[in-house]
């Protein structure tokens, strides 16, 4: 039989080697994506899509000649088959990929375990170390050998069955790290498209992250104009509002899903909210206390100042009350980012989401 | 009779087969048994981006197998077939080509296979070879366990950078440089002083071959290293080795791939003539031929190349020298008219590589036909003798060197400390590239364990002056002297 349908095993070394050829060039990966995040083609065709990465190879040095002398060859030039050049080829990524290779550096910050058991949170640990057991644990063993050894008093003994050790595994209640994440948008009239394009984005990304890497992880949506109210995540993406603003009303309703659904004992509180700043000057005084009184029970609250406004709520300026008072008392956990472009929501999301380095980003 | 369809099953390739084989004995090929594999894209690609298949891995293949498949993807540049020199052949097929593109596939192998067989620069096809591969790819995972990834893969990449540097008579040998040794001559007892003299001076020569001083020059690196090199570790050898045996197989491939190409194409186009197809289907196999062989604006594409020198072969085989100069008639006299033109076409193939094929079978209206000029622009249509002179000479020296200069170890022990002393033998042609030389011999200090040098031409102004260049380590700033040697 001289044709074969398949080779008998299925070969994919092609792909193998390609995956670790993404490991080594991982950071440019990294930074392309991070340089991209703001393109909402990427998020629009949903999970299906892959998305291609242009990557730059490494020189592949070896000895060839001049090649500033080989040019003027003319057409008959297989000599400009010498010249390798630059090349650059493309990785085709699925959103997976794009997720893993993205959030890598990003955790939530300041989370502590907390006192709730959930009941799904044991977990199987092997500590334990027997005589009898399913896996042998060869570091114990040889801890044994050279103990009897020594209490035999030479440098080295033979192996012994009594040397065997195994390691068995206990379950273990593991103290959960319960969180719950309010995510809140500013969707009134001052918003421009553009800026609520930068806040759904930056949520979208906030969204991926958060259900990506943590699997007790609660999310909630709140939109607000002079109201707020809780919303769908589908309704949170997609609705389109107008009318003025009263910042306050979203902070109280934060406040009083906290007080009746997450008491601080239990949870780790984060507050994410997206605005232009631009807030009906008389409600800054209850926006102050509000933000305030949730500090004392959040882990972190997180205030994303879209477009550059330097009157803006969080802000100096004259409406930047908060901003003086921040000043006089500096709040830990109070972490502010500006973003003025798709460019910048990488940066966003990397301050609010830093590795328990939050320190540095505070106000201060 | 052979319909143009896109479902077959393996059954009815094998009967396709059959027939291809016939023709091609009936046109005097002598292929060896070769084993076909029907398989997805992913396999095919996976075979052409290792090149051989069971080779170990490594992430430079992952790069070439992102390309490929990224070509694939977006319907450019498939890759119609990939064939392994073996004992048997292997040849992969990719599965959802039409059956007139398997056709056509089949019938190529064939005449790649013919080739193996006969074409002396191949030598015996090495029965073991694919086990070899395995092994090695099994020992070099072996140490990407022990010495972590990224350090075996940069060591097998700077060995490659080394290895075209080989010359093929030294392949498939384990490197071991002559010792001196003083032999005597006649009447030596006659000329006491001039014998002694002569015992000295290989006595010297023997102390400095120990010390990894090579007597003659050497031009092949790789070996020189392995031989002689500061700390390398056994699994550094063994890369070294592994990677000069794969040189023995690229290396012949390297040499007539031209020539390989034309036979190739050669087969499939008389093979194709053969069989019996159907319109549709022989339109199909037309254009699918016109697609491998059409000139390329870009650059020199070697299939186009090939059939056109076996075209001429035939052309004169049958006494058509129309267009010929007397030069050309008085080269080809003995046989132009005179022999069967397919058998003329066999002897060729059957003793050639790239480089005497071209400088034998070119000719001003193969360069015609191909649009082999020496301006991007020419004037004329006709290619005068003086263009196609220039033409020829290209195609011969880059088919000579294939890119790789002449570079030469000339000292093992530079200024005393055991530094690798390299030159480059530019004949008056241009020096060594500036950024790829200082690339090169930082990851030549990084294989020799102690700093490395390399001497060259530069032009400074239009004048000729020779370049030092030297890397202290694999790391560090390379540096660059004019005129004089590092002291």
């Amino acid at each position: 039989m001289a044709v074969a349908q398949g080779t008998g095993l299925p070969e994919d070394s092609g792909r193998r080697d390609a995956q670790h050829n993404r490991a080594r060039v991982r950071r440019q990966l990294q930074e392309a994506l991070r340089d991209r995040i703001g393109e909402e083609d990427i998020i629009a065709a949903g999970p299906e899509k892959r998305i291609r990465v242009p990557v730059k190879s490494d020189r592949r040095y070896r000895f060839i000649l001049d090649r500033g002398a080989q040019k003027g060859g003319g057409a008959a030039g297989p000599a400009a088959g010498t010249d390798p050049g630059e090349e650059t080829y493309e990785v085709w990524l699925d959103m997976e990929e794009v997720e893993e290779a993205l959030f890598q550096s990003l955790d939530l910050p300041r989370l502590k375990p907390k006192r709730e058991i959930a009941a799904d949170s044991s977990e199987i640990v092997f500590d334990d170390i027997e005589r009898k057991g399913p896996l042998l644990d060869k570091k114990a063993t040889l801890r044994e050998n050279l103990l009897r050894a020594a209490r035999l008093g030479e440098d080295d003994a033979d192996w012994d069955r009594d040397d065997l050790r195994y390691l068995t595994w206990d379950e273990e209640p593991r103290p959960t790290t319960q969180a719950v994440v309010l995510l809140m948008m500013d969707v009134s009239a001052s918003m421009s498209a553009g800026h609520k394009r930068i806040a759904r984005l930056f949520f979208y990304w906030t969204v991926r992250f958060l259900r990506r890497r943590y699997t007790h992880v609660e999310v909630r949506f709140i939109a607000h104009t002079t109201q707020a109210r809780e919303t769908t995540e589908q309704e949170f993406f997609n609705r389109v509002e107008s009318g003025g603003t009263l910042v306050s009303s979203a902070y109280e309703l934060a406040q009083r899903l906290q007080r009746e659904h997450y008491p601080a004992t239990d949870w780790n509180v984060y507050v994410l909210h997206a605005s232009d700043g631009e807030n009906f000057l008389p409600d800054n005084d209850r926006v102050l206390d509000a933000v305030v009184g949730l500090m004392d029970v959040c882990a972190l609250i997180g205030y994303l100042q879209i477009g550059a406004r330097p009157g803006g709520m969080f802000m100096t300026g004259p409406q930047g009350k908060l901003a003086a008072h921040l000043r006089r008392r500096p709040v830990d956990g109070l972490v502010i980012a500006e973003v003025s472009d798709d460019r910048g929501i990488w940066p966003a999301l990397k301050q609010f989401f830093a590795r328990d380095d939050v320190e540095e980003a505070v106000v201060s | 009779m052979i319909a143009a369809r896109s479902t077959y099953t393996a059954q009815d390739l094998q009967v396709v087969e059959q027939a291809c084989i016939a023709h091609a004995h009936r046109l005097g090929l002598d292929p060896p048994e070769i084993l076909y594999h029907l398989v997805p894209a992913e396999t095919v690609y996976s075979v052409a981006c290792r090149q051989v298949p069971g080779r170990y891995s490594h992430s430079d293949f992952g790069v070439q197998y992102e390309r490929m498949k990224a070509a694939y993807d977006r319907g450019e540049g498939r890759i119609y077939e990939v064939i392994f020199n073996a004992d048997p052949a292997h040849a992969y097929l990719l599965e959802g080509n039409s059956f007139v593109a398997q056709v056509l596939v089949i019938a190529h192998c064939l005449g790649h296979g013919d080739m193996f067989r006969h074409n002396p620069y191949f030598g015996p096809t090495d029965k073991d070879f694919p086990a070899r591969v395995r092994s090695a790819a099994a020992r070099i995972d072996r140490y990407y366990a022990r010495h972590g990834r990224r350090v075996v893969e940069d060591f097998i990449t700077a060995c490659q950078a080394f290895a075209p540097h080989a010359p093929l008579d030294r392949l498939g040998r384990r490197y071991r440089a002559p010792e001196p040794v003083f032999e005597p001559q006649p009447y030596d007892e006659l000329f006491p002083r001039e014998t002694e003299q002569r015992r000295i001076d290989v006595d010297r020569a023997r102390d400095e071959h120990r010390r990894g001083f090579p007597v003659e020059p050497e031009r092949d690196i790789l070996a020189f290293v392995a031989e002689h090199g500061h700390r390398l570790e056994d699994w550094q050898r063994d890369v070294i080795s592994i990677v000069r045996a794969e040189q023995e197989y690229f290396a012949p491939q390297a040499r007539t791939k031209v020539l390989n190409e034309a036979l190739a194409v050669w087969a499939h186009q008389h093979i194709l003539q053969a069989l019996d197809l159907d319109s549709d289907a022989f339109v199909e196999a037309q254009a699918l031929n016109a697609q491998v062989v059409c000139p390329r604006a870009s650059d020199l594409n070697p299939y186009n190349l090939g059939i056109e020198l076996l075209r001429e072969i035939e052309m004169i085989a049958r006494g058509d020298l129309d267009g010929l100069d007397d030069e050309e008639r008085a080269r080809f006299v003995g046989w132009a008219g005179a022999v069967d033109p397919g058998a003329k076409v066999i002897e060729v193939a059957h003793s050639h590589n790239d480089v005497s094929f071209i400088r034998e079978y070119l000719t001003p209206r193969v360069c015609e036909r191909s649009r082999l000029r020496a301006q991007a622009e020419p004037d004329t249509e006709r290619v005068a003798r003086e263009e196609f002179e220039q033409v020829r000479d290209t195609l011969v020296r880059h088919h000579t060197t294939l890119g790789v200069p002449v570079v030469e170890v000339v000292d093992g022990d530079g200024r005393g400390r055991g530094e690798l002393w390299l030159e480059h033998r530019d004949e008056g042609g241009p020096g060594l590239d500036d950024e790829y030389a200082r690339g090169t011999l930082r990851l030549l200090a990084g294989l020799w364990g102690k700093p490395a040098v390399v001497r060259t031409t530069g032009r400074l102004n239009g004048v000729a002056r020779p370049i030092w260049y030297v890397a202290a380590s694999a790391d560090a700033e390379v540096e660059k002297l004019v005129d004089a040697p590092p002291r």
